[in-house]
């Protein structure tokens, strides 16, 4: 027994010490021609990067922390954040002056952090790399501010419907549905002949459900005047949407009474137990599905958001930009790190290892070509139906008070009716603008 | 007969600890700038720790106070400036209906209920348990200690899956006794039912502490008294409320002002509930309603004035509470 571990543990001695050598001696080799790579030498770039987007990050940043020495002669010092605490900990650190280098920032806090000057206005970098032609529209949207391009677009995912392809054959389904009339008829469907199956639940506890309804009716959240924004949450199209979106539970029958304090993840989790038809789902859902459940994978579909009249309706358009900030003495290094990361080899594998899609948008038509019809269908929302939400840092406010979902669960509980719900929802809205514009 | 002589024995030593009185002869003997160092000496001993509360306790007071006189939001916050507006932000929650019809009352009728119902549990068992032969008290009272140290957070958790609406114990029971149908029902939307859960989780929490604190207050209470009283003829309940009651009474009183402080500032148990996070604004109390005006609002004035209103409401019911608790010479 013993011979062969000795074997084996000379061998690997004896590569660690080539590799060691030969990795030495490359350096050396490297640094004296090009010069390029010792520019930064000796110094650190520190980047937050949030948690959980890339089920094996450690090993992808291992990968690009590599790339980068070679090529600036800096260090990588990426940290991950949580999600859950990340707003709190940007805050706290642009008060207290702890910011660091770079980080990835959610693309509705972009605006929020620029407007307090916490983040460099990337306009010209960008100009000057010749990118700005390729970025994706609603993640370019999404990081302008006061004229100003405050992130660059790194990757982005977008809701569809996903669904559970064995109860769709057994209430006799064969398309999927691509319009309101399509999808009632596929919800009855399935109502009578499986009805201890909740067909598609209407989560009370998430924005995100709600607002391709509201899209597909031709409604607006918001709509801005000059400087100030308006809510138009109240308008006719959009009640619309609400009601066709909230009747699925009330008059339809397609949803339940738990529902009404769901937020994604209770949905998915029903979803996954196997008596839920279709729910509202990130492109990202899919993989961690694969992960969790290959059995229910294998019968996951996937369609676009269907728009009142049978186009695709809008969905928002999630994701993350990298922002540098005002306080790094290194930005011309952080801007090569942003680079690195949102353009080229290290952009389309981070989209591929995360089942996001990538910044630049030459890359997602590449991605949607080559993926298999599920996240095809994703690829087709976010292409057809991308939509950002109103770019102010004030609507990051309407979500932080819940006004959208304390309208949906006002209205799922059935203490209001649609249209009140959304006229108490509109004034709290324009409450919100009005207080931040002042 | 053990753990009684053990009893007589801890009465019987503090009489013979030499009292202060011979001590403070010797003081009045000494120089005038003696005493004064004696006066300065509790207070030089006392230092460090005052100075750890200055700064852990003191400076968040004095900045949270300072910060409800301010419209003060991310942008200050990140440049560093100060914006006083006065009393812009009292002014504004005290002539909100929303403090007055719904954050008031669920934070004081929670906080009452709760107070009350904790009190009692832990008071019960604290009795019971005192009954018990010391194996037993010991057994008990560790599965009573387990459930205080479960963190508030897992406690609530655990709560949230019992009563969850499609597949949580509860709603299977009652399913499965033919009562609802399965997923019909969800407690979480409900203020009322919302808030029976939440006590349940905070009473189960709380009473431990209660519990445990009456109880060695019923230790020590000489057994001799009981005894006296029985050979009286006094009932169960009369000697409890004769005896125990009047004897335990700082006892009491401890646990309820603590009691009140804890359930009055509850915000876990509420904020990780379905629907407590702002979703439902029918179910706010005054620390979501601080936190969300804060932390997701942005509006961080706002949200220290909710918090400074809090504070002002504990002290009141504080000093009320200890007024008519207690005469001035028993404090």
């Amino acid at each position: 027994m013993k011979r062969p571990i000795t074997g084996v543990a000379a061998v690997s001695a004896l590569a660690l010490t080539l590799a060691a050598c030969s990795s030495g001696g490359g350096g050396t080799d490297e640094e004296t021609p090009g010069g390029d790579g010792a520019d930064y030498a000796g110094e650190t770039l520190t980047v937050w990067v949030m948690e959980g987007t890339n089920p094996d990050s450690d090993a992808f940043f291992d990968e690009v922390g590599a790339a980068f020495e070679e090529k600036t002669g800096a260090t990588l010092d990426v940290q991950m954040q949580p999600w859950a605490s990340a707003h709190d900990k940007f805050i706290t650190s642009i008060a207290g002056g702890t910011v660091p280098d770079v980080a990835e920032v959610g693309t509705t806090w972009t605006p929020e952090f620029a407007e307090v000057g916490a983040l460099v206005d990337l306009t010209d970098r960008i100009a000057e790399a010749g990118l700005d032609g390729d970025l994706v529209g609603g993640l370019q949207e999404a990081g302008t501010y006061d004229g100003g391009l405050y992130g660059m677009p790194w990757y982005a995912g977008v809701r569809a419907m996903i669904y559970n392809t064995e109860i769709f054959e057994a209430a006799g389904i064969t398309e999927p549905p691509t319009s309101w009339d399509d999808l009632l008829a596929a919800v009855e469907a399935i109502k009578t002949s499986q009805p201890d199956v909740i067909p598609f639940p209407v989560s009370g506890d998430s924005q995100y459900g709600l607002y391709p309804w509201v899209w597909g009716a031709g409604g607006e959240l918001a709509e801005q005047d000059g400087d100030t924004w308006a809510s138009t949450i109240a308008s006719p199209e959009a009640v619309e949407g609400i009601e066709f979106y909230t009747d699925l539970a009330l008059e339809h029958g397609s949803s339940t009474a738990a529902a009404t304090t769901w937020n994604e993840a209770n949905a998915l989790e029903a979803f996954q137990q196997g008596d839920v038809g279709m729910i509202v789902s990130g492109s990202w859902t899919p993989a961690k599905i694969e992960q969790d459940n290959p059995e229910l994978f294998a019968k996951l579909g996937a369609f676009p958001f269907p728009g009142k009249d049978g186009d695709v309706a809008g969905s928002f358009l999630g994701g993350s930009h990298l922002g540098i900030f005002e306080e790094s003495d290194n930005q011309d290094l952080a801007w090569e790190f942003v680079q690195m990361m949102s353009t080229g080899e290290f952009a389309q594998k981070w989209a591929e290892q995360s089942g996001y899609f990538s910044g630049q948008a030459s890359l997602v038509e590449a991605q949607s070509e080559a993926a298999d019809p599920l996240q095809q269908a994703f690829a087709t929302q976010m292409l057809e139906g991308g939509r950002s939400l109103p770019v102010t840092p004030a609507f990051g406010k309407v979500q932080g008070a819940k006004t959208v979902e304390t309208m949906l669960q006002s209205i799922l509980s059935g203490s209001a009716s649609a249209q009140e719900a959304a006229e108490t929802a509109a004034a709290s809205m324009d409450e919100t603008f009005a207080s931040a514009a002042g | 007969m053990s753990s009684s002589t053990a009893d007589v024995a801890q009465h019987a030593t503090p009489p013979t600890t030499p009292g202060p009185t011979p001590a403070r002869r010797g003081a009045l003997r000494r120089p005038p700038s003696w005493r004064r160092a004696q006066h300065r000496r509790p207070w030089l001993l006392l230092s460090p720790g005052l100075l750890l509360l200055a700064v852990l306790l003191g400076f968040p007071l004095v900045r949270v106070v300072q910060l409800s006189f301010q419209d003060y939001g991310l942008r200050e916050l990140a440049r560093g400036e100060d914006n006083y507006v006065g009393l812009e932000n009292y002014r504004e929650i005290l002539t909100s209906s929303f403090l007055w019809q719904t954050v008031l009352p669920n934070t004081v009728g929670f906080a009452v209920v709760c107070v009350v119902l904790t009190m009692l549990v832990g008071t019960a068992v604290a009795v019971f348990l005192n009954t018990l032969p010391r194996t037993w008290r010991t057994l008990c009272l560790t599965a009573v200690m387990i459930a205080w140290a479960v963190p508030a957070v897992t406690g609530t958790y655990v709560y949230v899956w019992l009563f969850d609406p499609l597949n949580g114990l509860v709603s299977t029971v009652l399913t499965d006794v033919g009562l609802i149908d399965r997923g019909a029902v969800n407690w979480f939307a409900e203020r009322f039912s919302f808030y029976a859960i939440a006590t349940l989780n905070v009473v189960q929490h709380g009473f431990p502490f209660v519990a445990v604190t009456v109880l060695s207050g019923l230790m020590t209470v000489p057994r001799e008294l009981y005894e006296a009283a029985q050979i009286d003829g006094a009932s169960a309940w009369r000697r409890f409320r004769s005896l125990t009651v009047p004897i335990l009474k700082p006892v009491f009183a401890v646990c309820t002002i603590l009691s009140t402080i804890w359930d009055f500032k509850v915000f876990t148990q509420i904020y990780l509930m379905p629907g407590g996070n702002g979703g439902n604004p029918d179910v706010y109390n005054l620390g979501v309603w601080s936190y969300i005006e804060s932390f997701a609002q942005g509006r961080y004035g706002m949200g220290s004035a909710i918090a400074v209103l809090l504070t002002v409401i504990l002290l009141l019911i504080t000093v009320v509470y200890m007024r008519t608790l207690f005469s001035e010479e028993e404090l």
